[in-house]
């Protein structure tokens, strides 16, 4: 693939816009570029288009103006719920993004399996999503998307629903994944701890219509501890992007 | 400025556990309401017949005599099974022209917008038309055969499934449809592996309620063609011609036993399919 105007990211907006039919502008000239391996978080005020971003990014909507580089072939992504297919048990629907590109039935429930043990799923293999907790059924979701060995993977506020302790575990896990694996991530969140603890780096976006005002480079080193949620400099760095954050409101 | 009222604490005492009813008074409880209504509506039956004229009592034969007249005899009861098949069978081949059009017309429906805005208005007008009405037409262009009265079934129990599979496919959850979308599902991966599946129950739900019409269907469509061999609708008929109300009461009774059972078997095999995933087919306790 030929990325003649980003050579080293693996994702890149170049004054990128979006507006709707109805004329609401829901971005305008959105440069973000996203380094292999890198993990980005996007917080913003809500409505600010956070969404519509990562939407653009993985294909579901398209933009009206600027351009977008990304590698689509084998994208994770996570919705704000685990959208699994009730009808299915866990292993089938782990199952089914591969299923859908035709993988053979064997390979299939090889890989799975692996991605299920990998997500603390092991012995859920024949539960019912409605027999599950919240929180388990994003591990099933996660692993689902993880089966297509990602590249690029985009997290559209999953965690959002889950209650802090739950939410807190699965942050961990994510980071876990995210060091064993080495995707590139784009995460978006309404939560800052969540951005700082997570991420190489944030970005925080204008009031609609959508732009980026601010980022931060994340120094704490991998893998992160729970135990940095309580170091002065997290608080620190915390701080100044919810400074930014509130400027974006105000302003 | 209003200060918040004063606070005065009262007492409140633990309530003891209560113990769950046994078994036994569990299935009283369960049975005996149905029960008792059963018999409060014989008992009606039976006022109502002792109140007519005994030269009108003909028309609510007694338990005796359904039991003399109809049930106890071999021949009667032979001529209910078989006209039963009968029955069954109108029924069961009206649905199997009903159900994969009815499908088809739902799934073009539902692929295609402007078929939507074409069909539909027309399906409700064809729920709206008697159906009754129109037997002596149909049995004016297809005469007395099987087919027009397999016709008629199929006319019955249409209306049903086109319109809850549109209605459960196009409740099919957002995030799914986009979750396929990310990987370029075809629309026919979509409607294979998330559509049908999602609108399964609300298509279950059309079968239940259709299933029983189908019966209704094949007893009504025999009420108007007397040649040939018939069904439960036929032998009411001729019953009543015969001046043998007792065995008219039979067909009845065992019409609607049929229609119950239908009902009954779609409600079991309902819990059993969709019992695990769905909330509304869960058994309520």
């Amino acid at each position: 693939m030929s990325t003649a105007s980003s050579p080293a990211a693996a994702l890149s907006f170049d004054k990128v816009s979006m507006q709707y039919p109805d004329g609401t502008l829901a971005l305008d000239g959105v440069d973000l570029r996203i380094a292999a391996g890198e993990f980005v978080s996007v917080v913003g005020p809500s409505g600010c288009g956070k969404s519509t971003l990562l939407k653009l990014a993985s294909g579901l909507e398209t933009h009206t103006g600027g351009e977008i580089w990304v590698d689509r072939s084998n994208l994770g992504y996570t919705f704000q719920d685990a959208t699994l297919l009730p009808w299915r048990t866990v292993l089938p629907n782990v199952e089914l993004l591969m299923e859908l590109r035709g993988v053979p039935a064997a390979e299939r429930r090889r890989i799975a399996m692996d991605q299920i043990e990998l997500v603390g799923l092991k012995g859920f293999e024949n539960h019912y999503p409605k027999r599950l907790s919240g929180g388990m059924r994003m591990r099933a979701a996660l692993a689902r998307s993880l089966a297509l060995n990602p590249g690029v993977f985009m997290f559209d506020e999953p965690f959002g629903a889950l209650d802090e302790i739950t939410r807190e575990r699965l942050i961990d896990e994510l980071i876990a994944l995210y060091l064993r694996k080495g995707f590139t991530g784009l995460f978006i969140t309404h939560s800052i701890p969540e951005a700082v603890y997570l991420s190489s780096r944030v970005v925080v976006m204008s009031r609609r219509p959508g732009r980026i005002i601010a980022e931060f480079d994340i120094p704490f080193a991998w893998p992160r501890t729970p135990e940095l949620r309580y170091d002065p400099e997290f608080t620190r760095l915390a701080g100044e992007v919810s400074v930014a954050l509130r400027r974006a409101i105000e302003e | 400025m209003s200060r918040a009222p004063r606070i005065n604490p009262e007492r409140f005492a633990p309530v003891p556990v209560e113990q769950p009813p046994g078994p036994l008074r569990a299935f009283v409880a369960l049975m005996l309401p149905p029960v008792l209504m059963g018999l409060m509506l014989l008992g009606l039956y039976a006022w109502t017949r002792w109140n007519l004229p005994p030269h009108r009592q003909f028309l609510m034969p007694s338990a005796g005599d359904l039991w003399a007249q109809a049930l106890s005899r071999p021949e009667v009861l032979a001529e209910l099974w078989n006209r039963s098949l009968v029955t069954i069978t109108i029924a069961v081949t009206g649905l199997c022209v009903s159900i994969p059009l009815g499908m088809a017309i739902g799934i073009v429906m539902f692929r295609f917008h402007v078929m939507e805005r074409a069909v539909f208005p027309y399906l409700v007008a064809l729920q709206s038309i008697p159906i009754l009405a129109i037997i002596p037409l149909i049995q004016s262009a297809l005469g007395f055969g099987f087919m027009p009265k397999v016709l008629i079934v199929a006319l019955f129990t249409f209306f049903a499934f086109p319109t809850t599979l549109l209605l459960g496919l196009k409740s099919l959850d957002r995030g799914i449809l986009n979750l396929f979308r990310l990987q370029g599902a075809s629309w026919w991966a979509m409607l294979w592996k998330a559509g049908l599946p999602s609108a399964a129950p609300a298509l279950f739900a059309g079968f239940r309620i259709s299933t029983g019409m189908a019966i209704i269907g094949a007893v009504t469509s025999e009420l108007f063609f007397l040649a040939g061999k018939g069904g439960l609708g036929q032998m009411l008929i001729n019953a009543k011609t015969d001046f043998k109300y007792e065995q008219m009461y039979a067909a009845l009774i065992a019409s609607s036993a049929l229609s119950i059972t239908v009902y009954l078997v779609f409600t079991w095999a309902g819990n059993r399919l969709f019992a695990s995933w769905h909330e509304s087919a869960a058994r309520r306790g």
